[in-house]
């Protein structure tokens, strides 16, 4: 047998299993409307060219459509995996003629892959009907936006849940502290810049922003346009704002690689 | 059967998001702040109305009546071109007298309102009168010239990328934009024949969630894929079951 049969046909699996219809149709539909619903570009009219782009990506990634998108990927990582583990599908999996790390890869293929494609790809096709010209002209812009908000909360919480539930072996329990890690995150982003208002340091920002790139990213676009907040006490040139973003998913990556490990020595089954 | 199910998939999922298109369409839009202008136009002038600040969710809709064939354009320009415009005007007109110099300040119009209010028709009048480095706006004659006709003619070859809306010469007009950008939007009525022209602009503000016309052909094409797949999935399973029936009673 081939080595891409048995990787295919654990992807196929996973697939299956993570988007049973009208589950990827009914996420679909929602990315698609809520691009037009929620794009804003109130915001970007006092702005001018890449900040005005920064700031409608920002009103896409924000938290309703943003935490569709959290819940579809926590759903496949925790509940599918998860799900897998529990119910010892697993090890059916790992009867298949493939190396441990092969059957995770093809499970994050399906469970994360797939999603990131779908969110990104129905997004940038909404922003190319409705702005074509903001799409074209800073399409750099548009990538470093969406390559921020993708590092956090999205693939970060991805990559601890990926541990959580390699961990407990359930899948139920890793998508609530999922959800709450989410939350959590969400509300602390909005402090975090009257903590260092209130402080009188940027250092809490600066924290912030190796976790959460988008911090790093707002400094820097809305200190050239409208100031806002602690935009003012910092502003990061673009490669600290690079810089910040590979911190970002440096984090992200050293996850993955810790929860490929367990689950290549450590996972018992 | 695998790759009909694979395009049945992304079948249902373009017909998703075919659906979602439609409902974005279906959402009315709505048309508000009317702002009406009504003015006569001097033979082989052109005047100019509004500067606002539009978006692809935050059209325009314009109507336009007049007494004789007139041309109409819609100009936009980004908020960053149109700040270097200014620049270059403040450079270009350092000391240029206000329309009433002798009267006191707080009476006296002030150049800088004027650059801000009237950018696009005073940066062609300075591409089509490079030499004149000293305006005076009480001056009708300087007047004259900068709602020349020609000035307009030659500014729009300069700039042809501003121009958003160019319909044929006519007396009556009627269209909605929605601009692919944030974008200041001006309209702007010329009249090209040798008799005065009585002009009634009429401009709307128009709130959507998407331009119509840009959704409408996509929102089309993926449903029609989406259900045309799933139609190839729901023939291929209803001859899967049909020969499955066969061979159970054979």
């Amino acid at each position: 047998m081939r080595k891409g049969r048995p990787f295919l046909e654990i992807f196929t699996y996973a697939l299956d299993e993570d988007y049973r219809f009208p589950i990827l149709e009914i996420f679909a539909f929602l990315f698609a409307l809520g691009t037009f619903v929620f794009a804003d570009f109130a915001g970007g009219y006092d702005r001018t060219g890449e900040t005005m782009a920064y700031s409608l990506v920002n009103t896409l990634c924000e938290f309703p459509l943003m935490f569709i998108f959290v819940v579809l990927i926590l759903k496949n990582v925790a509940y599918g995996l998860g799900g897998d583990l529990d119910r010892g599908v697993m090890q059916t999996l790992f009867s298949y003629p493939l190396k441990r790390r092969h059957i995770l890869t093809a499970r994050l293929l399906s469970g994360l892959g797939i999603a990131v494609l779908l969110f990104l790809g129905i997004q940038i096709f909404g922003l190319f009907l409705l702005a074509p010209d903001t799409l074209a002209t800073y399409s750099s812009t548009v990538f470093l936006t969406y390559a921020a908000h993708l590092c956090s909360p999205a693939l970060l919480l991805a990559g601890l849940l990926l541990l959580l539930t390699l961990r407990l072996k359930r899948g139920g329990l890793a998508l609530i502290i999922g959800v709450i890690l989410f939350l959590a995150g969400l509300i602390f982003s909005g402090e975090v810049t009257y903590i260092a208002y209130a402080t009188d340091s940027d250092v809490i920002l600066k924290v912030w922003a190796v976790i959460n790139p988008n911090t790093a990213l707002q400094a820097y676009y809305y200190e050239t346009g409208v100031s806002l907040f602690a935009s003012e006490s910092w502003a990061p040139s673009f490669s600290e704002v690079l810089l910040y973003l590979g911190a970002g998913y440096l984090i992200v990556a050293v996850l993955f690689i810790v929860g490929y490990i367990y689950f290549d020595r450590r996972l018992e089954i | 059967m695998r790759w009909i199910t694979l395009l049945w998939r992304i079948g249902t999922v373009a017909l998703a998001i075919g659906l979602a298109l439609l409902v974005a369409w279906l959402i009315p839009s709505s048309a508000e702040y009317p702002y009406r202008m009504s003015r006569h136009i001097e033979p082989e002038q052109y005047m100019t109305g509004g500067l606002e600040a539009y978006s692809p969710q935050n059209g325009l809709q314009i109507s336009v009546n007049a007494t004789d064939e007139v041309r109409v354009y819609l100009l936009g320009v980004s908020s960053l071109e149109l700040d270097n415009w200014k620049t270059l005007l403040r450079e270009a007109y350092p000391d240029s007298e206000s329309p009433d110099s002798e009267s006191p300040d707080w009476v006296r119009p002030d150049m800088e309102i004027f650059i801000e209010f009237y950018t696009v028709p005073l940066l062609f009048f300075h591409e089509a009168y490079p030499e004149e480095t000293h305006l005076s706006l009480n001056d009708s004659q300087t007047w004259d010239m900068m709602w020349d006709v020609a000035v307009l003619d030659k500014g729009l070859q300069t700039h042809p990328e501003i121009i958003l809306w160019d319909p044929p010469p006519g007396s009556a007009f009627s269209h909605e934009l929605f601009p692919a950008d944030v974008l200041n939007i001006m309209a702007v009525v010329a009249n090209p024949s040798s008799n005065t022209v009585e002009v009634d602009v009429e401009i709307k503000e128009v709130l959507a969630v998407a331009p119509k016309d840009r959704i409408i052909f996509p929102a089309q094409l993926l449903i029609s894929i989406g259900i045309g797949l799933t139609i190839v999935w729901l023939v291929s399973r209803s001859k899967g079951k049909f020969e499955k029936a066969l061979s159970d009673r054979g």
